[in-house]
């Protein structure tokens, strides 16, 4: 995507003229809604997430230093709704150790096919506590770029890379109860 | 899992595409947002010289304090704050007549009731 467009439409709405952010919103919508969904994996709540995240951009547009890509900033602003939303979510979230979530995994991988193992480790990313969860869907969501995903958090890239291999650790810690019965089922 | 496997299943998401009307929705609310009134600013001006006149009165009663001469007797009370007392006196005798301490837990108990529902509306928006 070009910066110059970014750029050129934050001009044009500070000068007044707020038809420009609609551009701006097309051209980020995909990558915000996909982020959103990431984070809490329900498709409507995404797009509300991700229209929270474009409010909260325009009302601050005025705060954008342009030593930052717009995209960074933007990111940086979804990233921080995203988060307060998975705060609230936490509470209704099952607990990763829950004899519910664990069944729910078993379930999706005794009959797997690829896609159903898929599914079954991004659920357990998501019962995994929020600070590793958003470490993990950043890293990953931006294409496992450690300094983008430290910029969107706005944490140091130590940090982000502790958080990282806790999150990574802590989700092998658990896969292999589950993976070894595929296996065993494979082997049959 | 090997770690590039775990790297393999997490990177390969299928993506999303954003309803139809997803633009227009957002494109609505912040309409909406810029057609709102601004918030209505503090009134400074108009309350600066309320504020200076505060600080002025404080900054006099506490010089004053000061500059009076110490009693002759082993009172460690300032006469200012000793004339304060006087005339708060009576004035707590007859909040008291009145039931001014239960008036003052009743506002009490109201104000935490009405933070605690503040409170907890919040987490469940």
């Amino acid at each position: 995507m070009d910066a110059r467009e970014d750029e050129e439409d934050v001009d044009t709405v500070l000068a007044g003229d707020i038809s420009a952010f609609e551009r701006i919103v097309q051209r980020w919508q995909r990558p915000l809604v996909n982020l959103a969904y990431r984070f809490c994996r329900d498709r409507s709540r995404a797009e509300d997430m991700a229209q929270e995240a474009f409010l909260r951009a325009f009302r601050g547009l005025k705060s954008w230093r342009r030593d930052a890509a717009f995209s960074t900033w933007l990111f940086a602003i979804a990233t921080n709704v995203y988060r307060s939303e998975l705060r609230r979510l936490s509470e209704c979230t099952l607990p990763l150790d829950s004899v519910e979530c664990l069944a729910a995994l078993n379930a999706n991988l005794i009959d797997s096919t690829d896609e159903d193992r898929d599914r079954a480790v991004r659920r357990l990313v998501s019962a995994l506590p929020g600070k590793y969860k958003e470490v993990l869907v950043l890293f990953y969501f931006h294409e496992m770029d450690i300094s983008a995903t430290s910029r969107s958090l706005g944490l140091p890239e130590g940090t982000v890379k502790a958080r990282l291999s806790r999150g990574r650790k802590i989700l092998r810690s658990r896969l292999p109860q589950f993976l070894g019965e595929l296996h065993l089922k494979e082997a049959q | 899992m090997k770690p590039d496997e775990l790297d393999r299943v997490l990177s390969r998401e299928s993506e999303i595409i954003p309803s139809s009307g997803f633009v227009r929705s957002v494109m609505a609310a912040v309409r909406s947002e810029a057609a709102a009134p601004p918030p209505i600013p503090f009134p400074w001006k108009r309350a600066m010289p309320g504020l200076l006149a505060c600080l002025v009165a404080i900054a006099w009663s506490v010089v004053d304090a000061f500059r009076s001469p110490a009693p002759a007797s082993a009172s460690v009370i300032p006469q200012t704050a000793t004339h304060w007392i006087d005339g708060v006196a009576p004035l707590l005798e007859k909040a008291q007549i009145f039931g001014a301490e239960w008036v003052l837990l009743g506002l009490l108990l109201t104000y935490a009731g009405l933070k605690l529902t503040w409170h907890l509306a919040g987490r469940r928006m």
